[in-house]
């Protein structure tokens, strides 16, 4: 069974209202953490077409570094969240979605995937940098922003809803 | 499927694609590039531009080879002239210099020697010499207020000098060992025959007493033998220069070591001097020794 698409408005108003999030998680890494693993991973690659997506992306990633004192800016989050949000994009249409588990499943790979990435990434733009409990977090916390997406990405979208 | 195409001929979806290639290909490139990425700008540039700086830097070197090959000869004469007198000045200066460093190293020779002999020698300076003239000596500048007394040796690094003979309140007067009326008691280095040593003048003494039976060779040291009690044994007083045989006695020639015609400075010994004068003792360092095993 394959999940209708979400609507365009729906998916963009998500993707601006996890972005507020992320800039006003600043105080606290681990919560700014999660909200930008789940705009990178779950909203952002369903944004529409693959370039609004990967400015979201984008936007997610100059924020976070942005927000960040002692933090590279250099632009390696972005990149990496970039190649993360076109790669979840290229992994949904080619295997399309058709139930919460391998949602979860997809999410929590995207995020082990997305952590090396960024760290790679930024460690590449500078050198070697404190890593955090960011990443933990979002995995951790991958059934809550992924069902939470789920519901708000599926809902009312015809049949897929569960 | 109605494909919507823009100009040069691509769809909507391949102007989308272009756009994320070039948009993360660019974020890549600016990650890869990492701190401070206009550096590589600025090699890039300086790399370009070495040519044309390489080629300012002669054309500056000739510029500047022709502005110095263009200066005037009234420049050239009025340097010339600067120069010249600079040379003339550090020549005076050198000049006057000269018998100060000369007297410096003599007082260092002096120095030397006193360190050497185990008396208490004394200092004076040479102030006159009246040696050309018959009969001539040697005045120093100190005399009883130094406790100098007649018949005390006078010496040099190079050898013997003479003997004080009169002294005066504040000056002395030499006795050179070349006077004709000197006489020190020497002997001969190899043979150790011993003699008495006259002066012939102008640098030159003759020792008599010297058997036809002893062999001198030219070129021999002579040392003063003590015997006198003006020196003690072993100071040098000159080299053999001739040697002939006499009646009773060997006529030996000696050339004084002592420059008497040059001299600045010069040292006095002390009234009759021990006749054996050993140079003073200086115990030897103890070696360290390894320390035994279980010794604390």
């Amino acid at each position: 069974m394959r999940l209708a698409a979400p609507s365009l408005t729906r998916q963009n108003l998500l993707c601006a209202a996890a972005l507020g999030l992320v800039a006003l998680g600043a105080p606290f890494p681990a919560l700014q953490a999660v909200f930008h693993a789940a705009l990178v991973l779950a909203l952002a690659p369903r944004a529409g077409s693959p370039l609004f997506g990967a400015l979201w992306a984008l936007a997610a990633g100059w924020t976070l570094e942005g927000s960040l004192r002692l933090y590279p800016h250099l632009g390696g989050t972005a990149w990496a969240d970039l190649t993360l949000a076109l790669l979840a994009g290229w992994m949904a249409g080619r295997w399309p979605l058709e139930g919460l588990k391998g949602w979860l499943a997809r999410l929590a790979a995207l995020s082990v995937l997305h952590a090396l990435l960024v760290h790679g990434a930024v460690r590449v733009a500078t050198t070697a940098h404190p890593w955090g409990w960011g990443w933990f977090w979002a995995l951790l916390s991958v059934p809550a922003w992924g069902w939470l997406a789920w519901r708000l990405l599926h809902a009312g979208t015809g049949p897929g809803r569960r | 499927m109605v494909v919507r195409t823009a100009r040069w001929g691509l769809s909507r979806a391949a102007w989308q694609r272009l756009a994320l290639a070039l948009l993360w290909l660019g974020h890549g490139t600016w990650v890869l590039l990492g701190p401070n990425p206009a550096r590589h700008w600025m090699t890039f540039l300086d790399l370009l531009s070495r040519p044309s700086q390489a080629i300012a830097a002669r054309w500056e070197g000739w510029r500047a080879a022709r502005r110095d090959s263009g200066r005037s000869l009234a420049e050239l004469r009025t340097e010339n002239a600067r120069l010249g007198t600079e040379l003339t000045q550090l020549r005076t200066e050198q000049a006057q210099r000269a018998p100060r460093l000369a007297e410096a190293d003599e007082a260092v020779r002096l120095l030397g020697l006193k360190q050497q002999i185990p008396l208490e020698l004394k200092a004076a300076r040479v102030l006159f010499a009246t040696r050309p003239a018959t009969f001539g000596s040697l005045i120093l500048d100190r005399g009883r207020d130094l406790g100098l007394e007649p018949d005390q040796g006078v010496l040099v690094p190079e050898g013997i000098v003479g003997r004080l003979w009169s002294v005066g309140p504040t000056q002395s007067k030499v006795l050179p060992a070349d006077a004709p009326n000197a006489s020190v008691a020497v002997m001969l280095m190899r043979s150790r025959a011993t003699g008495v040593l006259q002066g012939l003048g102008s640098g030159r003494a003759l020792i008599r007493y010297v058997s036809n039976q002893e062999v001198v060779q030219v070129g021999e040291a002579v040392l003063t033998s003590g015997l006198d009690r003006v020196f003690p044994r072993g100071l040098l007083a000159g080299y053999v220069a001739e040697v002939a045989k006499g009646d009773l006695e060997l006529r030996v020639v000696v050339n004084l070591s002592a420059p008497l015609d040059r001299l600045h400075a010069v040292l006095v010994l002390p009234p009759q001097p021990p006749l054996e004068v050993q140079p003073p003792f200086l115990a030897p360092e103890p070696k360290a020794q390894p320390r035994k095993r279980g010794a604390p």
